[in-house]
């Protein structure tokens, strides 16, 4: 059976999963909570999920909306302060409270184990503090063995209580990798009011929490109470680390807290927004990662969860509008496009400037010798021009139009300007400004062009004793349709 | 309704030690073969402050053993290194891209990679649970107390013991190799990449290799003893050593010595408390750790405590600030 | 020992205990190792004051302890005759450029609003009267036309001009600055320069921790000259001279000292 090597993955999966199903009908399976074993088809499992008929999905659906809310808002906060990991130190810390909590009365009391987490957490989190400023150590080892040891403690004393009687069927094992299905109504209470409380305290403090964030320093001498600040925060994100626990797991609640609030971090440029739209990512990725592990049978919801944020991290890093790869990467092409066609435009007006104006066209092999390129390369630089308007193509003869002449006068004029104003201004040799002059000469605002030439005294003739194209030029027709009209400023003015 | 069994001498101290020699003496020796393993490796993590990528590369190796184990049906050495080994650079280079190519800084950029991975592990396991023979529990927890009962390797017609033992020796042996041929690049590297480039290493490769290093004693340790273990131990030891020395050689020697007495005092806890040897043996090298924490020479909470009784001056060195000039003479 | 001396601690003393800082015995100490030494200053009203010193010298660790961001291990420090927690509010500071993340996501106006916060108290919303503040202190660093661009988006002479509008929005009678003119452009550089001569002619002190020697004569009217314990402090006419320099700075920088010639060779005033 090992052997059948799946290439197809997705649909074989369900079928995998019903195999399982079947073959071990007896497995306690959790899920089985929310609907008789039978009926494991996910489609109906989607229709059940979606008309809400069943309370169990209410919860669930309830809680990981919750938790998403809770860890996407906090999570903005460790984000930006680059305490991503601590994230991860804090929830893998809680375990042994999740233990302790459990043994309080043996039951998954979500009040016991609230509290026995929660400290934990903050234990966890205090003794990464204590480590980082009484040792040598840094915080990154710090974090990870607070992390391991934690960790390691709690898995102990889970498997100690595997072995009690009433142990291993509480559904203590579903806090490693969590599962929605089993959250319960005083579960979801409790989540409410984790959520509420986080909300409120966010809305009261936010301008404290951003001071202490963005400059600590400032913060105490503008008299904030820092240090408090600083560990309401921490007990905040120990509680929105407990009450997602259940549902999400230990292991990966920190990419709860983590994922939705970059993901908003690459989406917005402000505190407040970052924490809005890390909250709706949150809700987004709980709730479809609660639907995901519905559809199977005994799929855990926290890796769901993590693969839906996750995803959403994914969309915002290639295609966020701002910051997005996309985006910029198509930003850059069209600039580069941009001057590709501009360096076209200078060398077509080059050459007839060779000629004083006496045509209005060139040939391909011209500009071809010219830019010296091949003449197939020529011919892909024309038609670029021709898509953008600037020039016409028949028959190998490129003619620009009054938009491409104008926009080749303009590039003409920004080289030359700037080669006077830095052999002028700068006292630079004039065989030295060419070079500088090629890449000025695309980003020149017209703003920056008038400045220019105030300081050159409207100057007509650049250093190399080249005329430099003036208002007429730039701004009107071609000198070949008006000839016998020279083109530097003097004659225009 | 006993939680901690009561504790017998017999059973916990001797026992193991003669009558179950082969079965928790080969648990012993195999989570010391690991926590040696990874406390190596890790000395260079933590010289580097790259405890947390060995954390994310850890958790991450779990989705290529799984697709190497689906791609091959087999539980053999060679795809489940490969795999291993690839999942390594993808979290590298995740981490790297999310970080260079956005404003979300390297901590995040962590966090998002190692768990994504393994949320895609996990996911493949429990949707191939009929295939892949490694449960969620097993992920995190090894299946230490199966390797004894394993068939024995042999070479030559001498019995070496279980293969998950063997592999582990010949990784750790492979690991000592390589500190000893290249103490000197290592050292550079990690210290200062800028100097190891200018003397003519080349750091990038360097680091490369201690990633393919990590990759493979974390594969080769995973399956045997779980991911807690692993990570634990890929800082422990090295943490530990730091407290108590400087130097690298001899930091290396003692996060040896604490990988053998975290794999003897975990197995001993594991016997009395009846729990998961892997979970025990995390919990007995953190216990190291805090003793080195409190009596460690340099740092150590108790020695600056002691210290804090005496003198101001006593905590500060008069003769450190007679070095500078200064008019404290002159005004008093 | 040098006259600077002797005439510090006659113009130091407190009007009625009054100074705007008075600091006895200060020793900062991070772990076991020193790093200021039994400083005793009085800091006179209304005066602009370099802090000088080589790196290392504790210049930046005295204003943090003078806040009360880093505890004393020994000594005390009063402003304006009261110890700092009471007088929080008659302070301000501009920290370190670099001791922020510029990626941060908040606009200009955000990070200049967060003067105001230590007056508008805890808990509370900035009202539209800390609003016009704000904008006011934006309008005279001439930053006012960036107000709602993401921190990242600027120059670090524009940073250091938003840092500035900030501890102006605090309306503090004693300002700290740690290295305000540390990598900003020239222009920036005499507009801060400016602003703070300005903010000295409505009686602030301020205190400037400064890296360049040869600007630091013209710019500041007492200098504070520090390598762990005080070197010198007084009216700069009697601090800028080879001699203290030489000792503050010791023979570990032979370029600092070659320019301490030239400035005595250009005219020794002490």
């Amino acid at each position: 059976m090992r052997l059948r090597t799946p290439n197809v993955l997705l649909p074989k999966s369900w079928v995998a999963c019903v195999a399982v199903l079947l073959l071990a009908g007896v497995l306690p399976v959790s899920a089985a909570k929310i609907g008789d074993m039978a009926e494991t088809d996910w489609r109906t499992q989607a229709v059940r999920f979606l008309t809400l008929s069943d309370p169990a999905v209410r919860y669930a659906l309830a809680g990981t909306a919750l938790l998403g809310v809770a860890c996407g808002l906090l999570g903005g906060f460790l984000v930006v302060r680059r305490m991503a990991l601590v994230g991860d130190a804090l929830s893998h810390a809680v375990l042994p409270g999740v233990a302790l909590g459990f043994l309080w009365n043996m039951s998954k009391d979500p009040v016991a184990i609230f509290v026995g987490a929660t400290i934990a957490g903050l234990l966890g989190t205090g003794t990464v503090f204590l480590i980082t400023r009484t040792t040598r150590l840094k915080e990154d080892s710090a974090l990870g063995m607070v992390l391991a040891g934690f960790f390691g403690a709690g898995l102990c004393l889970m498997s100690m209580f595997q072995r009690l009687p009433s142990g291993g069927k509480a559904g203590i094992d579903k806090f490693l990798f969590g599962q929605a299905a089993a959250l319960g109504p005083g579960d979801v209470r409790l989540m409410a009011v984790v959520t509420l409380l986080v909300v409120m305290v966010l809305g009261v403090a936010y301008k404290e929490f951003l001071l202490v964030s963005f400059d600590p320093g400032f913060a105490q001498v503008s008299a904030l109470p820092t240090r408090w600040l600083q560990h309401l925060l921490m007990l905040l994100l120990a509680f929105s680390v407990v009450i997602a626990l259940q549902a999400v797991g230990v292991v990966l609640v920190s990419a709860m807290l983590i994922t939705p609030a970059a993901t908003a971090y690459l989406l917005t440029d402000r505190m407040h927004r970052l924490l809005l739209i890390g909250a709706l990512l949150g809700l987004v990725s709980g709730v479809s990662g609660a639907f995901f592990s519905f559809l199977g049978t005994n799929l855990p919801t926290g890796p769901f969860m993590v693969l839906s944020a996750s995803g959403l991290f994914v969309l915002a890093f290639f295609l966020s509008p701002s910051r997005g790869l996309v985006p910029r990467w198509w930003r850059s092409r069209g600039q580069r496009v941009r001057i590709a066609r501009e360096n076209t435009l200078k060398a077509v007006y080059q050459i007839l400037e060779d000629e004083a104006f006496r045509r209005d066209s060139i040939s391909l092999r011209e500009l071809a010798e010219k830019r010296r390129v091949t003449l197939e390369a020529a011919g892909g630089e024309a038609r670029s021009l021709r898509r953008a308007e600037f020039a016409t193509l028949d028959d190998e003869t490129v003619c620009l139009t009054p938009s491409g002449w104008q926009r080749a006068a303009a590039i003409v004029r920004n080289h030359r300007l700037w080669e006077l104003y830095l052999t002028h201004a700068a006292q630079v040799a004039p065989d030295h400004v060419h070079d500088d002059a090629e890449k000025i000469e695309h980003v020149l605002g017209e703003d920056a062009v008038r400045q220019l030439e105030r300081r050159l005294q409207f100057a007509d003739t650049d250093p190399h004793g080249k005329p430099i194209p003036g208002v007429h030029a730039v701004h009107g027709p071609s000198p070949a349709a008006r000839p016998g009209k020279p083109t530097g400023y003097g004659g225009n003015r | 309704m006993n939680l901690v069994p009561p504790f017998e001498f017999h059973r916990v101290v001797v026992a193991p030690w003669t009558t179950e020699l082969a079965n928790y003496g080969v648990m012993a020796l195999m989570s010391f073969l690991v926590a040696a393993a990874c406390g190596l490796v890790g000395n260079y993590l933590i010289l580097r402050r790259m405890a947390l990528v060995g954390d994310a590369i850890s958790h991450s190796v779990l989705p290529g053993i799984v697709v190497a184990f689906l791609a091959t049906g087999s539980r053999g050495t060679v795809p489940m290194f490969i795999g291993a080994v690839g999942a390594a650079v993808v979290t590298t280079l995740l981490i790297e891209g999310i970080h260079r190519h956005s404003r979300v800084k390297q901590d995040a950029a962590i966090g998002i990679a190692f768990s994504s991975l393994f949320a895609i592990g996990v996911i493949l396991i429990s949707l191939f649970a009929d295939k892949v023979d490694l449960d969620q529990d097993c992920v995190l927890n090894g299946e230490l107390p199966l390797i004894p009962l394993s068939p024995s390797v042999e070479l030559w017609g001498i019995a070496l013991g279980p293969p998950a033992l063997v592999r582990m020796a010949v990784v750790l042996l492979l690991s000592v190799v390589g500190i000893l041929l290249f103490y000197k690049e290592l050292l550079v590297g990690a210290f200062d990449p800028g100097l190891a480039s200018s003397l003519g290493f080349r750091p990038g490769w360097i680091l490369q290799g201690l990633m393919v290093w990590l990759s493979i004693v974390v594969v080769s340790a995973f399956e045997a003893v779980g991911a807690i273990l692993v990570i634990a131990m890929l800082i422990l030891p090295g943490a530990t050593a730091s407290l108590v020395t400087d130097r690298l050689g001899r930091r290396m020697v003692l996060s040896v010595v604490h990988s053998a007495l975290s794999a003897v005092l975990g197995m001993h806890l594991s016997v009395w408390l009846d729990c998961s040897p892997s979970g025990a043996a995390v919990v007995a090298g953190s216990g190291l750790f805090v003793v080195a924490w409190l009596f460690g020479p340099h740092d150590g909470v108790l020695p600056r405590i002691w210290r804090r009784r005496r003198t101001l001056e006593g905590v500060i060195d008069p003769a450190e600030a007679e070095d500078y000039p200064g008019s404290g003479r002159v005004i008093r | 020992m040098s006259d600077a001396n002797r005439k510090t601690e006659a113009a130091g003393e407190p009007p009625g205990g009054m100074a705007p800082l008075e600091v006895h015995d200060l020793t900062v100490a991070y772990q076991k190792k020193p790093v200021l030494w039994g400083v005793d200053l009085v800091a006179p009203a209304g005066k602009l004051i370099g802090i000088l010193g080589p790196n290392g010298a504790g210049k930046s660790t005295l204003i943090k302890a003078c806040m009360g961001l880093i505890p004393p291990a020994a000594g005390w420090v009063k402003v304006f005759g009261k110890p700092i927690s009471e007088t929080l509010s008659r302070v301000g500071y501009v920290p370190q450029r670099e001791s922020v993340d510029w990626d941060f996501p908040v606009s200009v106006m955000d990070v200049v609003l967060m003067g105001r916060y230590g007056k508008v108290g805890l808990f509370r919303r900035p009202s539209r009267a800390d609003r016009d503040v704000a904008r006011a202190c934006l309008e005279r660093v001439k930053m006012l036309p960036f107000a709602d661009r993401q921190i990242s988006n600027l120059s670090g002479g524009q940073q250091q001009r938003v840092f500035l509008a900030r501890a102006l929005a605090q309306e503090s009678d004693l300002y700290f600055m740690d290295e305000p003119f540390a990598g900003v452009d020239a222009a920036t550089e005499s507009a801060i320069i400016e602003l703070l001569h300005d903010l000295r002619g409505k009686g602030k002190t301020i205190f400037v921790v400064h890296h360049d020697l040869p600007t630091a004569r013209n710019y500041f009217d007492w200098l504070l000259l520090l390598n762990m314990r005080v070197v010198a402090f007084g009216p700069t006419e009697e601090v800028f001279t080879y001699e203290l320099l030489q000792k503050a700075y010791g023979g570990r920088l032979t370029i600092l000292s070659e320019v301490a010639e030239a400035v005595r060779a250009k005219g020794h005033l002490g």
